[in-house]
């Protein structure tokens, strides 16, 4: 019967493509629900669109952030800097940044641009956390799968190998292993990823014990499936919905883990548009005040130098967090209807 | 099962998990670089340098080498702290009771205003004070712990004045005593009070109090948010509408009968928190320059100081671990179901 099945879809193109259409239609109809569902929740939507509005801005930083003319064809991630000391937002750029421009959130120390800072290190960020989450996922569900669909002493020492890295608060891991991995922004993703892989090993293990009893499992036991094809083609994709609620938040969590270390002295140092180095070197002007213009007798507590940055990451992990909350509620059948 | 074989069972399923932790740390000692590079100069000859490799057992396959290095962690040989000039395991006993002191009043905080906003906020649900206390948590839970700092220093120290920006105590109150022959226990607040030194103790708190807030405010939040969840669930449970029709006052419905039952799956909650709280801890502690751990650690970070760091891995996965243990003990201890399994 199946041969006979795939005679007739092999001599129409057009049955093939009619199949296709019916199959996705199902697919289409739930989607677009989803959707539906999520315009009806508020806070979901402001998530949403905090994270577009922080995607435009790496997106099309170039044009939001052009810095002195020439600068960005250079190395665009080093912040330009006018090498004079802090100055509040609105202030013009002093000579050294050989353009004509204004300081739109201030300048740092050395002169480093903030504004040029915030807008480029959206897409350290976005970088940093989609990076980190998406391996973190392929490492967590490969083992998390195995560990669950055999059982067993396979399924014992994954699990037992996760409960060393879950046994580590987070950031101290995580500093650890930039520790002796040394200090640039690479190690640092590495070492997250380090982090976050076994509690996406722990859900999808979890996913997998419930859904592998389920009927078509079995089904596609019965016609013969190879024990690999029924684990990533049969039960893998029914447990994702848990996983892209996890993975959404953590986009933001990771960006936060990621500022702290970069906090502490891990990552780049002064000069890359990071948001985290950006507040460690407002840190540094904390309670001190620079004086402008200079020689006015005015002077200011550059507080802008970690506020900006400090707001950038805030945005960016509420974002997530609010987007992840409300995918939970759309995608939990429990709760859908 | 009995309490004690539940006990027993979880402290045995502790050791694979501790010896997993030694394997890891000693691998990141490996490749942090040669352990014995501090002992070779470049005078040395070939001859030398293996003889000092042979010393210090580096010319063994690894396994052996783990078992040599194993055997010098349980014997206290944790190495020596390049940033503290201690041996590693002298700066754990010299750091750990600032930190400790800090976490557990931060996790006090944090369970009793988690625990009071959350119960708040499920009986007056969908009012302004449940939005508000829902903002608050979403903002604890989003809100970076060394930008909090900051904003606290900035406002409540530095503005207004009402708290010392950093540090543990007044240096002005340890001219006539140093600080080191005053300490009993190392932890401030008891020392103190053993001494019936009423000025210092009050600068103890003073200090104390806004790294503590700042610590404990992202654990808040998480206490909140499940607090208020579980309260909900029981809530509508008909225990719950039992009650109310006996007659009994809100309060004692609320208070007697549904928190107490909402607190279990609260309970296990907090081990995740302090997870969360020794990690904020590195970053409240830099900050606030608390004379912790945390500093401690953060510090050997800049000077690329391998054994403050991983001895400093190792002690807080072993304090995370046994709290871990003790909260699911109680855990199980509240809701007996949990044993059975």
């Amino acid at each position: 019967m199946v041969k006979a099945k795939k005679v007739e879809v092999a001599s129409s193109n057009v049955g093939a493509y009619q199949q296709a259409k019916m199959s996705l239609k199902p697919r289409i109809r739930e989607f677009r629900f989803s959707l539906y569902l999520m315009s009806k929740s508020l806070l979901a939507m402001i998530g949403l669109v905090i994270v577009l509005v922080l995607v435009f801005i790496a997106i099309f930083a170039p044009v939001l952030a052009p810095g002195p003319p020439g600068w960005i064809e250079k190395n665009p991630m080093q912040i330009p800097k006018d090498f004079e000391s802090p100055k509040p937002p609105g202030s013009p750029w002093g000579a050294y940044m050989q353009g004509e421009g204004t300081f739109t959130f201030g300048s740092g120390s050395l002169g480093l641009d903030i504004y040029y800072g915030c807008v480029w290190g959206a897409r350290t960020s976005i970088y940093t956390a989609v990076y980190v989450v998406i391996v973190a996922i392929i490492i967590g569900i490969v083992i998390g799968a195995i560990a669950g669909y055999f059982g067993g002493i396979i399924d014992e020492i994954m699990m037992r190998i996760t409960d060393v890295f879950l046994s580590i608060p987070g950031l101290i891991l995580a500093m650890a292993v930039a520790a002796v991995l040394g200090r640039s922004l690479d190690n640092i993703m590495l070492a997250l990823i380090i982090v976050w892989w076994p509690p996406y090993a722990r859900i999808m293990r979890g996913q997998v014990l419930t859904i592998k009893e389920g009927t078509y499992v079995e089904a596609a036991k019965a016609v013969g499936s190879k024990k690999m094809r029924v684990l990533f083609r049969h039960i893998v994709p029914n447990t994702l919905s848990p996983i892209i609620v996890n993975a959404t938040m953590d986009l933001g969590v990771v960006v936060l883990v990621a500022a702290g270390l970069a906090f502490i002295g891990f990552g780049p140092p002064t000069g890359y548009a990071e948001w985290g180095r950006m507040v460690a070197d407002g840190q540094t002007y904390f309670l001190s005040e620079v004086e402008y213009p200079a020689g006015s007798g005015i002077f200011y507590n550059p507080w802008w130098i970690w506020a900006f940055p400090g707001m950038f990451i805030f945005l960016f992990v509420m974002g997530f967090n609010l987007l992840g909350d409300g995918l939970r509620d759309i995608l939990d059948p429990r709760l859908r209807r | 099962m009995k309490m004690r074989t539940f006990i027993i069972r979880r402290l045995l399923l502790l050791i694979p998990v501790l010896i997993g932790v030694s394997i890891f740390v000693f691998m990141l000692t490996r490749i942090a670089g040669n352990p014995a590079a501090a002992y070779i100069t470049e005078r040395m000859t070939p001859a030398q340098i293996a003889e000092i490799e042979a010393r210090y057992h580096l010319n063994e396959p690894l396994v052996v080498q783990y078992i040599y290095w194993l055997q010098g962690i349980l014997q206290g040989d944790w190495g020596y702290s390049k940033v503290a000039k201690l041996p590693v395991t002298d700066a754990i006993v010299e750091f750990f009771p600032a930190t400790f002191e800090l976490t557990m009043v931060s996790i006090l905080i944090a369970v009793i205003v988690g625990i009071a906003l959350g119960t708040i906020s499920a009986v007056r649900r969908d009012t302004p004070t449940d939005h508000a206390t829902r903002v608050l948590a979403l903002a604890g839970v989003c809100l970076p712990v060394f930008i909090l700092a900051l904003i606290l220093q900035y406002v409540f120290a530095s503005q207004l004045g009402w708290f010392p920006v950093i540090g543990r105590y007044d240096d002005n109150l340890y001219n006539d005593v140093s600080f080191q022959d005053y300490r009993i226990t190392g932890f401030l607040l008891v020392d103190t009070i053993l001494h019936v030194d009423w000025l210092r103790f009050k600068d103890a708190v003073w200090h104390l109090i806004l790294p503590a807030i700042c610590l404990a405010f992202g654990s808040i939040a998480i206490i909140t948010r499940i607090m208020r969840g579980s309260m909900l669930e029981v809530v509508n449970q008909d225990y719950i509408k039992t009650a109310r029709s006996k007659g009994l006052p809100e309060k004692v419905v609320v208070k007697k009968h549904a928190r107490r039952n909402a607190l279990i799956p609260t309970v296990t909650v907090v081990g995740l928190a302090f997870g969360a709280l020794l990690g904020g801890a590195v970053l409240t502690e830099t900050i606030f320059a608390w004379p912790g751990m945390g500093q401690w650690a953060a510090s050997a970070t800049v000077y690329n100081d391998w054994a403050s760091i991983l001895g400093f891995t190792l002690i807080t996965a072993l304090v995370y671990v046994l709290v871990n243990l003790i909260v699911d003990v109680m855990y199980a201890y509240l809701d007996p179901r949990v044993r059975l399994e």
